[in-house]
C-alpha cells in the first residue's frame, strides 16, 4: 500500500505542479497577489510531496521489495545497505526521479526565502519551475515509471550494475543535478525578466547567488565524477572528452561564463540582456545533457528505436524550453534596458572577454560532442571526434584566458589601466617563468611545453595572491594595518581568489600528468620487480581469493619499495559480481604527497604470470585538488553577507516573520 | 479500503494548503520600483562601509556614489504611485478555487487509476521469506540461498529444476538437472527431465545430448513415455519416418487409453502414416515444427551451425546402429559437406559403402554422388 501511496503522491505532484504554473501567471496579470501568494504554498506541496514518493522508492529499495520492478531490475537484496539506498538513483527512472526532487527542492528554496523579491518576479519565477516540473512529472509518469509492479514478485532482484556499486554513485548523480538544477532557477528567473519585460536590480542581487551555489555544485559534481572514473574504470584516465563527460562539461562552462556576467550585472547593471541570454543557455545545455544522458542517443543514435518514447519525449521537452526561452529573447530582449557602458579596458572588459572566450570554448565541445551524432543520424558514418580534437581546439582557446584571468580583478571597474595591472602583475609573471625555468634545468629533456604549462599555473596562483595583497596593502602599510585589511576584504575577494587558486592548481596537475605521467605494461609472477616510476620499485607478492557480499574477487599483493626499502604495500583486484556475471578491476592507488602510484590488473596468462599496468600519476591529486578550491571558493563567495536583497518598504511595516510563518 | 481513505486525505490536505492563500486577505501589492530603491540603499550603505575600511578609495567610492545616486533617482521617478490595494475579487478567486478543487481529484485519480496497481500491497523481501506461503518465487530463492552455502545439496538441485522449468527459467533448469545427475546420478526421471529441458533451450530440437539422456533414461526405465516420446520425435525430426512411425505407434500401445499425451501421439502417427502411404505432401526432410523453423530464424549464424551439427551428429550415431539407411547415408554426407568437413564426409561415404556394397544399385548411387561432390571414400578398396 505504502509503494501506491508514493505513486499517488507523484501524481498528485503533477497537479500541484500544473496549479502552479498557471494560477500565478494569471495573478500577476491581475494583479491579483493572493494567486501570486498561491505560487509559494504549491511550490512547498510540490516538494513535499516529491520528497514522499522519493522517501517510497528508498523504502522499497531498502526492503528489497521486488513487486516494484525498479527494484528488481536495479538491486539485489544482498547488496550493502549503502548501496541499495543509492541504487535508487543509479538507474534511469530513479535517476529522474531525483531530477525531480532535486527541481522541486529548488522552488521549495525560492519559495520559502526569497521574502524579499518583489511579488510578481517571485510569482513568474514560480510559474516557470512550475513548467519544467511539469514536463518532467509527465515524462517519469507517462515513461519511466519507477513505480510499476511487478506481479507475481521475483524472489530476488537483477542486482545492480557492478561499477555503480561504489561510493562514487552516493556523492556524485546528487551533486551533478545539484548543478544541473541548480541553473533551473537562473533559467527561470531570465524567462520571468522576459515575461515582466524588464530587470529590477533585485534580480541581479539573486540570479548571482544561485548561480554560484549551481556552479559550485557542479564543479563539485564533475570533480567526482572525474575522480570516481579515474579510481573505479581501471584506465588509469581522469578525462576522456566522453560525450557524457562533456554534457556536463558545456554548462560547466556556460555556468562559468554566467557566473562572471552575473557579477558585472549585479555590480554595474551592464550586460543585463547578455546575461538573460547566458541563463537561458546555461539551463539549455543542462537539459541537453540530460537529454543525451537519458534518451540513450549516447551509446547508440539507435536507441531511439529501442525505446522510442523516452528519447522522443525529452526531445519534446528540449524543443519546447529551448525553442520557446529563445523565441521569448527574441520577441522581449528589445523591451529590456540596457546598461551601463564601459571602456574596453576594464573588469567589465575583462569578464567580457572571458564570457567571449568560454562561450566559444562551449560552441566548440558543443560541436565536437554533437557532430558524430548528427552526422551518424543524417549519413550512417560512424566518427569519432576524439581527445585530439578537444585538445588542441579547447586547449588553444583556454591559453588567452589563462593568460587573462589575474588581469581581471586588477582592473578597475568602468575604466581600467592595462600597463598598471601588467606592472603590478609582474612580479607573478616573473615567478611563474622562474618556476618553469626551474622546472626546464630538473627535468630536462622532457617536452618544451610542460614546464611552460605548469609556470602559467604557477602565475595564476601567484596572480590571485597578488591581488589580495594588493587590496590589503601588504608591503605598503604596516603589518598589522595591512592583517586588518585583509580580515576586512570582502569574502567574495577571497572567494574569486580561491577559485582562480584553483584554476591554477588544477592546470599544474593537468600539465604534470599529461607530461611526465610514466605508464608500464609487465606480465609479472610473484617475486618479479618491476619499476613503477616515480623512483618506486613494485614487487608482486601473489594472488589472493576473496569474496564479498554479492561478489568474488582475486587480489593481487604488491610490495612497494624505494632504493631498496620497503615503503608501503598495494592490493589491487579483480571482482566478478555473481548476479550479473560482470568482472570489474578495483585498482590499487598509493598516494605520495600530490602523485600518486597506480596498478591494474589485467589478464592472467598461461604460466602463472599476470599482466600488470602500473601508471606513476605525478601530481594528479592537484587536478581535483584545484576544483576543491574552486568550490571552496564558491562557498565562501556564497556566504558574502553583500548578497541579501535589501528589505523592500513594504515588509518593514510589518515584520517580515509574519508573512512567514503564515506560509 | 484503508487505501483510498488516505488518498483522499493526502488530496484534501494537498487542496487546503493550496487553498489557504486564496481565502486570506491579500495586502495590496507595493509599487513596482519599492524593491529597487531598496536594493540601491543597501548598495549605498554597502559603500560606506568599504569606505570606512578603507577597501576603495575615497575618489572611487564618490564616483561609485554618484552613479548608485542617479539610479536611485532614476529608480523614484519612474515609480509610479501605490495601486490601491485592489478589490477583493471574490469571482475570479472562486474560480480559481474551483479550478482547484476540481484540478487535484481529476488529475490525481484520472492518472493514478491509468498507470497505478491500487490493489498491490507492499511485499518487503524480509517478510515474504518470514512467511513465504505459496510465493513460488521466494520458495526458489530460499532454495537458492541455501544451495548457494551447500552447492553439493544434489536432493536441492533436484528438487528446483523442476521448478525452475515451471517457471520457463529454462537455462537454470538445464544447469539443475544437470549438477543433480552429477551429484546423485542418473533415474528416469531426471534424465528425462533434463533432456527436456534441454530440448526446450534448442527450440524444439531433440539434439543429440537430449537423445542420449533420453536413451539413458529409457535404460534405467524401459516404460517411461516421455523418454519414448521426445525419441520419437527425434527420428521424425531426422526425417526416419519409419522408425518414428514404428516407435510412436509403440508408445500409442503401451499408453493406457486416457493418457493426456496420447492425442499428440495420434497426430503425429496420423502425419506420418499419411507421408509414408505417399498421401498428401511429403513431410520436410528433418520435419522441423513450426516452432522450430521459428527459432532456427532468430538463431544467430553461429546458433544455427550449432543446430544443424547437432542433428547432423545424431544421425550419424543412428546410422552407425542401423546402417541400412540408405537415404539417411546420402543426407549425412550432403550434410558435412554443408558444415565443411570433407574428411568426416569421406569417413561417412566409406562407411555407406560398407552397408551398400559398391556391387549393388545403391552402391553405385553412392559412389556417383561421392564423384559428383567431389569427394573420395577413403579406403574403399580394401
Amino acid at each position: 500500500m505504502i509503494i501506491e501511496l508514493g505513486h499517488y503522491a507523484l501524481v498528485l505532484a503533477l497537479a500541484t505542479a500544473i496549479i502552479q504554473a498557471a494560477l500565478p501567471v494569471l495573478g500577476v496579470r491581475r494583479g491579483d497577489r493572493s494567486l501570486m501568494d498561491l505560487a509559494s504554498s504549491a511550490a512547498i506541496v510540490s516538494f513535499l510531496l516529491v520528497f514522499f514518493s522519493f522517501a517510497v522508492l528508498t523504502f522499497a529499495y531498502v526492503t528489497s521489495d521486488f513487486s516494484v520492478r525498479n527494484v528488481w531490475e536495479n538491486s539485489h537484496s544482498l547488496k550493502p545497505l549503502i548501496y541499495k539506498v543509492s541504487g535508487v538513483w543509479g538507474n534511469h527512472e530513479g535517476s529522474m526521479l531525483l531530477w525531480l526532487l532535486i527541481l522541486v527542492f529548488f522552488s521549495m528554496l525560492v519559495a520559502s526565502f526569497g521574502r524579499n523579491l518583489p511579488d510578481t518576479l517571485k510569482a513568474n519565477v514560480l510559474a516557470v519551475q512550475a513548467w519544467i516540473s511539469t514536463a518532467f512529472t509527465l515524462f517519469i509518469l507517462l515513461t519511466s515509471n519507477p513505480f510499476a509492479r511487478l506481479v507475481p514478485a521475483p524472489g530476488e532482484g537483477r542486482d545492480l550494475n557492478p561499477v555503480l556499486q561504489d561510493i562514487g554513485l552516493a556523492i556524485h548523480p546528487p551533486l551533478l543535478y545539484l548543478g544541473y538544477v541548480g541553473f533551473s532557477v537562473c533559467f527561470s528567473f531570465a524567462i520571468a525578466a522576459l515575461i515582466e519585460g524588464r530587470i529590477d536590480a533585485a534580480w541581479a542581487r539573486w540570479v548571482r547567488p544561485w548561480t554560484l551555489a549551481a556552479w559550485t555544485a557542479l564543479t563539485a559534481g564533475i570533480a567526482m565524477g572525474s575522480y570516481w572514473a579515474y579510481y573505479e574504470l581501471g584506465w588509469g584516465g581522469w578525462w576522456f572528452w566522453d560525450p557524457v563527460e562533456n554534457a556536463s562539461f558545456m554548462p560547466w562552462l556556460a555556468g562559468t561564463a554566467l557566473l562572471h556576467s552575473a557579477l558585472v550585472m549585479e555590480k554595474r547593471e551592464a550586460l543585463k540582456i547578455w546575461t538573460v541570454l547566458l541563463a537561458i543557455l546555461t539551463f539549455s545545455l543542462s537539459l541537453l545533457g540530460t537529454f543525451l544522458v537519458r534518451s540513450g542517443v549516447l551509446t547508440s543514435v539507435h536507441a531511439f528505436a529501442t525505446d522510442p518514447t523516452r528519447g522522443v519525449f525529452i526531445l519534446a521537452i528540449l524543443v519546447l524550453f529551448i525553442g520557446g526561452a529563445f523565441a521569448l529573447f527574441a520577441l522581449r530582449a528589445s523591451h529590456l534596458k540596457a546598461g551601463g557602458l564601459f571602456a574596453p579596458i576594464s573588469r567589465e572588459g575583462a569578464l567580457v572577454l572571458n564570457n567571449l572566450i568560454l562561450t566559444t570554448a562551449t560552441a566548440t565541445v558543443l560541436t565536437g560532442t554533437l557532430y558524430p551524432l548528427v552526422l551518424e543520424a543524417l549519413t550512417g558514418d560512424k566518427i569519432s571526434v576524439g581527445a585530439p580534437f578537444f585538445n588542441i581546439t579547447f586547449g588553444l582557446l583556454m591559453l588567452p584566458l589563462l593568460f587573462a584571468v589575474p588581469f581581471g580583478p586588477l582592473l578597475a571597474w568602468k575604466r581600467g589601466d592595462l600597463a598598471g595591472a601588467g606592472q603590478r602583475l609582474f612580479a607573478a609573471t616573473a615567478a611563474g617563468l622562474l618556476v618553469a625555468a626551474v622546472l626546464y634545468h630538473a627535468k630536462n629533456g622532457g617536452p618544451i611545453l610542460a614546464p611552460l604549462g605548469i609556470g602559467l599555473g604557477a602565475y595564476l596562483i601567484l596572480g590571485a595572491v597578488t591581488d589580495l595583497m594588493l587590496r590589503s596593502g601588504i608591503g605598503k602599510v604596516a603589518g598589522r594595518v595591512a592583517a586588518r585589511r585583509l580580515a576586512g576584504l570582502p569574502r567574495s575577494a577571497f572567494g574569486t581568489a580561491l577559485a582562480h587558486i584553483g584554476l591554477g592548481v588544477t592546470l599544474i596537475g593537468i600539465v604534470a600528468v599529461t607530461a611526465y605521467e610514466t605508464e608500464t605494461v609487465v606480465e609479472m609472477k610473484p617475486g618479479m620487480l618491476a619499476e613503477a616510476g616515480g623512483g618506486y620499485t613494485l614487487r608482486f607478492d601473489g594472488m589472493r581469493e576473496g569474496r564479498g557480499p554479492n561478489y568474488t574477487e582475486d587480489s593481487g599483493h604488491f610490495t612497494v619499495s624505494q632504493g631498496g626499502v620497503k615503503v608501503t604495500e598495494i592490493w589491487s583486484s579483480k571482482r566478478l559480481y555473481s548476479a550479473r556475471r560482470m568482472p570489474t578491476t578495483e585498482a590499487g592507488i598509493r598516494t605520495f604527497g600530490l602523485s600518486q602510484l597506480y596498478v591494474s590488473l589485467g589478464d592472467e596468462m598461461a604460466g602463472g604470470g599476470i599482466v600488470v599496468r602500473i601508471w606513476w600519476k605525478p601530481l594528479i591529486l592537484c587536478i581535483w585538488g584545484g576544483a576543491l578550491f574552486m568550490m571552496t571558493g564558491g562557498i565562501v563567495s556564497l556566504s558574502d553577507r553583500r548578497l541579501r536583497v535589501g528589505t523592500p518598504s513594504r515588509a518593514r511595516k510589518a515584520p517580515p516573520l509574519a508573512v512567514g510563518a503564515a506560509e | 479500503m484503508l487505501f483510498w481513505i488516505l488518498v483522499a486525505v493526502l488530496t484534501a490536505a494537498v487542496a487546503i494548503a493550496l487553498l489557504l492563500p486564496l481565502m486570506r486577505a491579500a495586502a495590496p501589492l507595493p509599487s513596482a520600483h519599492s524593491h529597487d530603491v531598496e536594493v540601491y540603499r543597501d548598495q549605498l550603505e554597502e559603500l560606506a562601509r568599504d569606505r570606512e575600511a578603507g577597501l576603495i578609495s575615497q575618489e572611487d567610492a564618490e564616483l561609485a556614489r554618484a552613479e548608485i545616486g542617479r539610479r536611485l533617482i532614476a529608480a523614484n521617478a519612474a515609480d509610479e504611485p501605490v495601486r490601491e490595494g485592489l478589490p477583493k475579487r471574490v469571482a475570479s478567486n472562486r474560480l480559481a478555487q474551483l479550478v482547484i478543487l476540481l484540478c487535484l481529484p481529476a488529475i490525481g485519480l484520472g492518472l493514478y487509476l491509468t498507470t497505478g496497481s491500487p490493489g498491490v500491497p507492499a511485499q518487503p523481501l524480509a517478510a515474504r521469506l518470514a512467511n513465504p506461503g505459496d510465493d513460488v518465487n521466494i520458495l526458489i530463492a530460499k532454495a537458492e540461498n541455501h544451495l548457494a552455502v551447500n552447492p553439493e545439496d544434489g536432493a536441492g538441485w533436484d528438487l528446483l529444476a523442476p521448478i525452475y522449468m515451471r517457471n520457463g527459467r529454462v537455462d537454470d533448469a538445464v544447469a539443475a538437472y544437470d549438477r543433480a545427475i552429477r551429484l546423485l546420478g542418473g533415474s528416469a526421471a531426471r534424465l528425462g527431465g533434463y533432456a527436456e529441458a534441454l530440448i526446450v533451450q534448442s527450440g524444439g530440437v531433440v539434439t543429440a545430448d537430449a537423445q542420449n539422456a533420453l536413451r539413458k533414461a529409457l535404460a534405467l526405465d524401459p516404460d517411461d513415455p516421455r523418454s519414448e516420446f521426445y525419441l520419437a520425435l527425434g527420428l521424425k525430426q531426422e526425417g526416419k519416418h519409419a522408425d518414428a512411425l514404428a516407435a510412436f505407434r509403440k508408445l500409442a500401445g503401451t499408453s493406457p487409453a486416457d493418457a493426456p499425451w496420447l492425442p499428440v501421439v495420434n497426430q503425429h502417427i496420423a502425419e506420418l502414416s499419411r507421408s509414408a502411404s505417399g498421401e498428401g505432401d511429403a513431410l520436410p526432410p528433418g520435419d522441423p515444427t513450426s516452432g522450430d523453423v521459428a527459432a532456427a530464424q532468430e538463431m544467430s549464424p553461429g546458433d544455427r551451425q550449432a543446430m544443424i551439427r547437432g542433428m547432423v551428429d545424431s544421425l550419424a550415431a543412428r546410422l552407425k546402429e542401423d546402417p541400412a539407411n540408405f537415404e539417411g547415408w546420402v543426407r549425412l554426407i550432403r550434410s558435412y559437406l554443408v558444415l565443411d568437413q570433407r574428411e568426416k564426409a569421406a569417413n561417412a561415404l566409406r562407411d555407406g559403402l560398407k552397408a551398400f556394397p559398391a556391387a549393388g544399385e545403391e552402391g553405385r548411387q553412392l559412389l556417383a554422388l561421392g564423384r559428383e561432390l567431389g569427394i573420395e571414400a577413403s579406403g574403399e578398396e580394401q
